[in-house]
């Protein structure tokens, strides 16, 4: 008797318990309407719209028109779209090149006990604090042969026309670029280094193996998430560089720093062709999402799980 | 990113606070043994990061005279605030209202939407919240530059142009996606248990997710404040092409204005470098450790 | 658990709603000085920039005192900003009351865009305003046979200027073929003085040497037909000399090194030329007032030459031929509320070339564009310069309008962006030409 009385309670509750937490799952669906709204509205609709505007003609001025294949055709055979694009992955890949082993390194070296890293660190982070223009106007005023870092530090090796030759201007926004955006990936790789356990090298020191193998064989591999994380971060955010490049050399000398993100917004506002701008800028999202999938596949991140189990 | 994320926190935490956990000292003696190039190295690079700062900041202390007269290196001979005068005079606390005002009008929001829809997308089930999760992943990949020119109609069309809010709900939206992706795996990385406790003791979601998720997602809502804050604090297209009016600048086009009207002025323009980037420093001063823990702790995997 | 959750979340909801009430506050209606249509009363864009900055400063002031009701109120703009904000502001209906403009394309677009005010029925209402002007000023102001724009200001050619001092130093005269330019490149080089100063990073100040050397070379058909449209109108031999001669004098040393990253808004190009560290500048007749303002007395001294560009062997331009602004332009936007359109006309009419303001564009050396001032100019402590342009302007059998004021702003910025690249010698001048032609009759 006691028996089915204890036992039709908890079934009851247990029926009643799936009944709620049906019910709770799907209220939880409503809490995603506000995010969903402001993402549909102001970043998939305008997403539409760049579509859109790409078959369309308009001065930015007057009314728009339909243009239908033309801006497509006229910015595919156009000399400065393959110009931006080539820009534009150079200078993906020459930071990527240039900004990862130095991140990886000072992560490293952030991640050590010693005081006057921590303090280091510190002084660091200061490039993030500055906006882009600020970092861009900085540098102006810094590499002016007459009164900047040339004439302060007596190389005359530094007072180029760094913004008036092509090759040295490109050389000049990846660096600053670089200046700017280590410290970020620095404290990225500085936390990975953090998690790495240390029974692992402690194992390889009684092994015998030197801080340079220890280095290759246990920081780098465990890094690996690390470096996904940080090189998508890199690639996807270089596809955007704007303001720096806009402020500092605005495209030029003649093409030589005209990105494609750059490429855009003078078709669109300064030549008046908001159509093939729009055309440039489907372009971007393509490659953007296309970089994305890929670096996704690469760090095989389709585990949505947690990852507790193992450690 | 996942639990090795929480653990990773309190690694954080302790390592800037100095402890010693042996996790410190092994990392510690190891590293010691690559100290002479790694140090110099990292005195190197300090000295990349420190100059130009320095340079900017004896600059806006000298006259013009005293730019074209002294060394570029020489500390100002007759240091002046005149330059800062200068730059207070042109505005700029109104610029730095105006962009306090669309930071925390965009940051404040993002994080509260993004919360509930992160909140949504781990402890609710269905093909929904699966479509959801899936189009904010995807929108990870999506740049704001690329749209601007819709984003240009749309904020015409909806009577919003030059005005602080064209420039909060963009802004806004494209912080979702990541604030979404990092907040739902710190949620993930609660334990069930915590839940079924909170709804054995009779709590509904909507309490559970205040009460528990809330607390315990806490530092990284502090990384993706600060993130998002960061980003639109020095955004510059937006307001570029959505502003006209001078009384509507925000920092970043207030300074490239600035400076394109008194490119000649160099310390004055220095100064308004530095007088942009002021309270960015102060609050770095004050909430340090919280943002270096935040930062790391959102992002390292 | 028990924490104050909902003081938490009501402080969470007050902290989100702050902003957003601020931000409404602002956003309706844009508020502060400068404001557009929509309740502020007319409003004007301008060039900043001495002394044109000052001058229309004090134009605006003494119209607003004897107009109260009819108050203009004006915001400044730098020069390059200027031409991509106001595109922005039309496309958004937000642009000011009175639109300033240098006519040409620019004003074709608006027009055909319905964004400016149809003037020719109100210049027929108001034929004295109409014959105060220089008669050819309303060329670059008509679109279609009809006008829209209030020519004003000055008129701006093109000017070589010269460093008397530097030439003393240096025993030369200023040149008068281009034979001429090229020798005194390498006595100027050889003095470690550059030869010419070159604002290289805005382009339309190199565009000003392609201008000149092309009327000069080819005679100003070639850009007529440039400017009508006509198919690979931009392949004429008279082009690709020009071209060549430009890379001839850039691989001279013609210009100052770092040319190209030197902006004429920032006054630097003129700064290098009053400094004594170029010895020539072919710039806007503008810069003399600006000159005369920043160069210390260089101005005032007599120190500043100024000569007409110099000819070309074989040319079949006439060396009388002119190149430049005829005049700046003033339109009305047509978004505007009838109260703003009247303020503007009235200000038209009343208060931009008040005899105050051209004795002031007199006293910073520019001649307004306003018949009747020989006496004026006479009286001058400038008149040497003044009487210069205004004999150029007067006589010249051909005045070129700037190209990149001319032509649509779709050539204009494609022209632009070949012409950075030919002084930079990245392109030959058949690339040159052969990208040209494709934005023909665009």
């Amino acid at each position: 008797m006691s028996n089915a009385v204890s036992t039709a309670p908890r079934a009851a509750a247990r029926v009643s318990d799936s009944k709620q937490t049906d019910q709770r799952k799907a209220a939880l669906a409503w809490l995603t309407v506000p995010a969903l709204f402001f993402f549909l509205v102001f970043a998939v609709i305008p997403l539409a719209g760049v579509l859109i505007l790409s078959f369309t003609s308009w001065d930015g001025i007057g009314a728009i028109g339909a243009a239908g294949l033309d801006n497509w055709f006229s910015v595919l055979a156009d000399p400065g779209l393959y110009n931006a694009l080539g820009l534009t992955f150079l200078i993906m890949i020459v930071s990527w090149l240039v900004q990862t082993p130095i991140s990886l390194l000072l992560g490293v070296f952030t991640a050590g006990s010693q005081r006057y890293r921590a303090a280091l660190a510190v002084l660091y982070f200061l490039p993030l604090l500055l906006s882009s223009a600020a970092v861009a106007i900085a540098f102006k005023a810094l590499l002016d042969p007459n009164f900047g870092l040339a004439t302060g530090l007596g190389l005359p090796f530094l007072a180029q026309d760094w913004l008036g030759v092509p090759q040295l201007a490109l050389g000049l926004v990846i660096f600053v670029i670089a200046w700017q955006f280590v410290p970020f990936h620095t404290l990225i790789y500085q936390g990975g280094v953090r998690q790495i356990p240390k029974s692992l090298y402690e194992a390889a020191q009684i092994d015998g193996a030197g801080t340079i193998k220890q280095f290759f064989h246990i920081t780098l591999p465990q890094l690996k998430y690390t470096i996904i994380t940080s090189s998508t971060l890199m690639v996807v955010g270089s596809l955007t560089y704007f303001d720096l490049i806009f402020v500092l050399t605005g495209g030029g000398p003649g093409n030589s720093t005209r990105i494609l993100a750059l490429d855009m917004y003078l078709r669109g506002f300064r030549a008046n062709l908001m159509g093939p701008a729009s055309v440039i800028a489907v372009i971007l999202v393509i490659i953007g999402l296309a970089l994305a999938l890929f670096l996704q596949r690469l760090g095989g991140k389709d585990k949505q799980g947690s990852q507790l189990e193992g450690l | 990113m996942s639990t090795v994320l929480k653990s990773n926190i309190q690694e954080a935490g302790t390592g800037l606070r100095g402890g010693t956990t042996a996790a410190k000292r092994g990392l510690g003696s190891r590293l010691r043994r690559l100290n002479i190039p790694g140090g110099l190295g990292g005195w190197i690079w300090l000295a990349i990061i420190i100059l130009p700062v320095y340079y900017v900041v004896i600059t806006s202390l000298k006259t013009q005279a005293g730019y074209f007269g002294q060394n570029p290196l020489a500390l100002p001979t007759s240091p002046t605030l005149e330059n800062y005068q200068m730059v207070l005079e042109a505005d700029f606390a109104t610029y730095f209202m105006n962009s306090a005002i669309v930071t925390l009008g965009s940051v404040i929001p993002t994080v509260l939407v993004s919360f509930m829809a992160s909140f949504a997308i781990v402890r609710g089930s269905g093909r929904f919240l699966k479509l959801v999760n899936g189009v904010f992943l995807m929108g990870l990949a999506i740049p704001l530059q690329a749209t601007i020119i819709p984003i240009y109609l749309m904020i015409i069309r909806l009577n919003l142009y030059d005005s602080l809010l064209a420039l909060m709900l963009p802004s806004i939206a494209f912080a979702i996606p990541l604030t979404v992706l990092i907040l739902s795996n710190f949620i993930r990385d609660v334990p069930n248990e915590l839940f079924e406790s909170m709804r054995l003791d009779g709590c509904s979601e909507w309490q559970t997710m205040w009460r528990l998720a809330l607390p315990l997602t806490r530092p990284a809502i502090v990384t993706v404040a600060i993130y998002n804050g960061l980003h639109v604090w020095n955004g510059f297209l937006l307001p570029l092409v959505l502003t006209q009016s001078p009384g509507l600048r925000v920092l970043p086009l207030g300074l490239w204005t600035f400076q394109g009207e008194f490119s000649v002025n160099i310390p004055a323009v220095l100064a308004s470098v530095v007088l942009s980037t002021l309270p960015i420093l102060v609050l770095y001063v004050i909430g340090r450790r919280q943002l270096l823990a935040g930062l790391t702790a959102g992002f390292s995997k | 658990m028990k924490q104050p959750q909902t003081s938490r979340r009501s402080f969470l909801a007050l902290a989100a709603l702050t902003p957003f009430a601020v931000a409404a506050t602002t956003a309706c209606g844009t508020s502060g000085p400068g404001a557009s249509s929509g309740g502020g009363g007319a409003s004007m864009w301008y060039l900043s920039g001495e002394p044109n900055q000052t001058t229309m400063q004090k134009a605006v002031d003494a119209f607003n005192s004897a107009n109260s009701s009819d108050k203009i109120s004006v915001t400044y703009f730098q020069n390059d900003a200027y031409k991509t904000k106001i595109k922005t502001a039309l496309g958004a209906n937000q642009a000011p009351t009175i639109i300033y403009g240098w006519g040409g394309g620019g004003l074709k677009t608006y027009a055909e865009a319905n964004q400016v005010e149809d003037l020719t029925g109100w210049f027929e209402q108001n034929p004295d305003l109409k014959k105060k002007f220089f008669p050819s000023v309303f060329g670059a102001a008509t679109v279609n046979g009809k006008i829209y724009a209030l020519p004003n200001q000055y008129v701006a050619p093109i000017v070589l200027f010269y460093n008397k001092e530097l030439f003393q130093k240096a025993g030369v005269q200023p040149p008068n073929t281009w034979d001429d330019v090229m020798s005194l490149v390498k006595t100027f080089n050889n003095m470690g003085v550059a030869p010419f100063s070159l604002g290289g990073q805005s382009r339309w100040t190199s565009m000003m040497w392609l201008e000149y050397l092309l009327d000069r070379i080819g005679g100003p058909d070639v850009f007529k037909a440039i400017f009508e449209g006509k198919p690979n109108a931009w392949s004429d031999p008279a082009v690709i000399e020009t071209g060549t001669k430009i890379q001839e004098l850039v691989s001279a040393d013609g210009f100052i090194k770092g040319f190209s990253s030197i902006t004429a808004d920032s006054q630097a190009d003129q700064a290098l030329l009053f400094s004594g560290k170029a010895a020539m500048m072919l710039h806007g007749s503008w810069t003399y007032g600006a000159m005369k303002k920043a160069g210390q007395n260089f101005v005032q001294s007599g120190k500043l030459g100024f000569v007409p560009f110099p000819t070309v062997a074989d040319g079949k331009g006439d060396p009388k031929n002119g190149v430049g602004n005829p005049a700046a332009y003033m339109s009305i936007s047509s978004k505007a509320s009838d109260k703003e359109k009247e303020s503007a006309k009235k200000f038209f009419k009343d208060g931009i070339l008040t005899d105050t303001v051209i004795n002031a564009y007199i006293n910073s050396g520019s001649v307004p564009i306003v018949n009747g001032i020989e006496d004026k100019l006479d009286k001058s402590e400038d008149k040497e310069f003044l009487n210069f342009v205004y004999n150029m302007a007067k006589n010249a059998p051909s005045f070129q309008q700037s190209w990149d004021q001319a032509l649509s702003p779709t050539a204009a910025e494609a022209l632009l962006n070949n012409i950075d690249q030919l002084f930079l010698k990245s392109i030959t001048p058949q690339q040159f030409a052969e990208n040209m032609n494709g934005t023909l009759g665009k």
